[in-house]
């Protein structure tokens, strides 16, 4: 997979020759010409570099880079350009932890230069990423327990997890992501919280306040949510398992549903079993439901 | 995940950008509640830059629809990723509005 580089300038035709530079070098570009603008693209999309400016009208190129410092730690790394010679500047850019500064007229070569450094960096910092990939299997497992579910978004967690260790396109990661969302929500909602579909469709704070009262309840608050991810490079496979300790569901009769079903659904049940069965090559239940796997080939590439 | 919503009278536009999980679906529902009191008609929802959706923001869009076609109102997707464009059609969606792809 190519890496993916944000370019941010207000000046347009910087933005462009930039892109078309960066392309030419072989990576993926995608451009902003606000600080407002590449917030917006960084909350939805991955990168593993940004190129900012630092002068821009509205946020600043430190500004920016501020908001991805606080938000986003270390992840994303930043390079700042600028075209004034003011040693201010160059160390408050550092102070707020840019990558690299470079200056305005753009030396193309130093820039390419300082890309490499940086993203060479990135990988020896933070990657397990060789490790994994050359693992003929790699497998984990968690438990979780229900009282502290709100406070991770378990598919943003493991969102991480697969962009840092394993080279995914973007529309299988997206796939994998809404699975275990589905899996895992259900596994809270129905197999640990048991909510009925009036509860589940109240506003957020009502639906807020029934799960806390239920996580007050000890049969409740003591049962697990487990979560088992592996992925096997023989056979290009990723498995995900989520098993909760409610009652089930008959199982059955759902996916015979799901998979005869030729008109539109506009209950409230079921659309989640119906997504999991088609974003997955195999859909699996066992313990009277209580369990899901799904099995998803994945065109794996060694980064 | 990003939405922002702009009413114009009887005409109400909804940009939704990254993936719409169960974490942040009641976002979703809150801006289409936006909608539902106010005077708009006419929902036009652009979903290019939307990655995906999960069920629980799916029973979001179908529990609004269910409520604004009572009071006259019509959904379009005026643009879709193609994630989503598929999404809809495979849930059937596309019976109920118009889903634009691209």
């Amino acid at each position: 997979m190519r890496h993916r580089i944000l370019v941010v300038d207000d000046s347009s035709s910087l933005v462009l020759s930039l892109a078309e530079l960066l392309k030419y070098n072989g990576f993926e570009v995608e451009t902003a010409l606000s600080g407002t603008e590449a917030l917006h693209k960084i909350e939805t999309e991955d990168y593993d570099l940004v190129i900012c400016d630092i002068e821009m009208p509205g946020m600043s190129g430190l500004e920016f880079l501020s908001h991805v410092r606080k938000d986003y730690e270390k992840e994303i790394d930043v390079i700042l350009m600028t075209g004034y010679e003011d040693k201010e500047y160059f160390i408050e850019a550092i102070r707020n932890g840019a990558a690299d500064f470079i200056r305005k007229p753009i030396d193309s070569k130093q820039m390419m230069r300082s890309i490499q450094t940086i993203l060479n960096r990135k990988k020896r910092r933070n990657d397990f990423s060789e490790f994994y990939n050359n693992l003929e299997k790699a497998e984990f497992h968690f438990e979780l327990d229900p009282r502290n579910f709100s406070k991770f978004a378990v598919s943003e967690v493991f969102h991480k997890f697969l962009r840092q260790n394993f080279d995914l396109t973007h529309n299988a990661l997206n796939e994998i992501l809404i699975c275990v969302d589905e899996m895992v929500y259900n596994a809270y909602i129905h197999g640990t919280l048991g909510l009925n579909v009036q509860e589940r469709v109240m506003d957020h704070n009502a639906l807020q306040k029934i799960i806390n009262e239920r996580l007050q309840q000890p049969e409740i608050a003591s049962k697990r949510i487990c979560f088992h991810f592996s992925i096997c490079h023989k056979t290009q496979t990723i498995k995900i398992t989520v098993e909760d300790d409610g009652p089930g569901f008959d199982y059955e009769n759902w996916i015979k549903k799901v998979t005869n079903e030729h008109k539109l659904n506009l209950e409230e049940n079921g659309r989640g079993i119906a997504m999991l069965y088609h974003l997955s090559d195999k859909l699996e239940f066992e313990k009277e439901g209580r369990t899901v796997t799904i099995s998803k080939k994945l065109p794996v590439n060694k980064k | 995940m990003n939405i922002e919503l702009s009413i114009n009278g009887k005409v109400a536009k909804m940009k939704i950008e990254g993936i719409l999980n169960s974490e942040n679906a009641y976002l979703l529902q809150e801006k289409l509640t936006e909608v539902l009191n106010s005077e708009a008609t006419l929902l036009e929802l652009d979903l290019l830059d939307c990655r995906n959706i999960s069920s629980t923001g799916i029973g979001k869009i179908v529990l609004f629809y269910k409520d604004f076609i009572t009071k006259g109102g019509e959904i379009e997707v005026v643009r879709s990723s193609n994630s989503v464009y598929e999404l809809f059609s495979m849930l059937k969606l596309n019976q109920l509005f118009t889903v634009n792809l691209g």
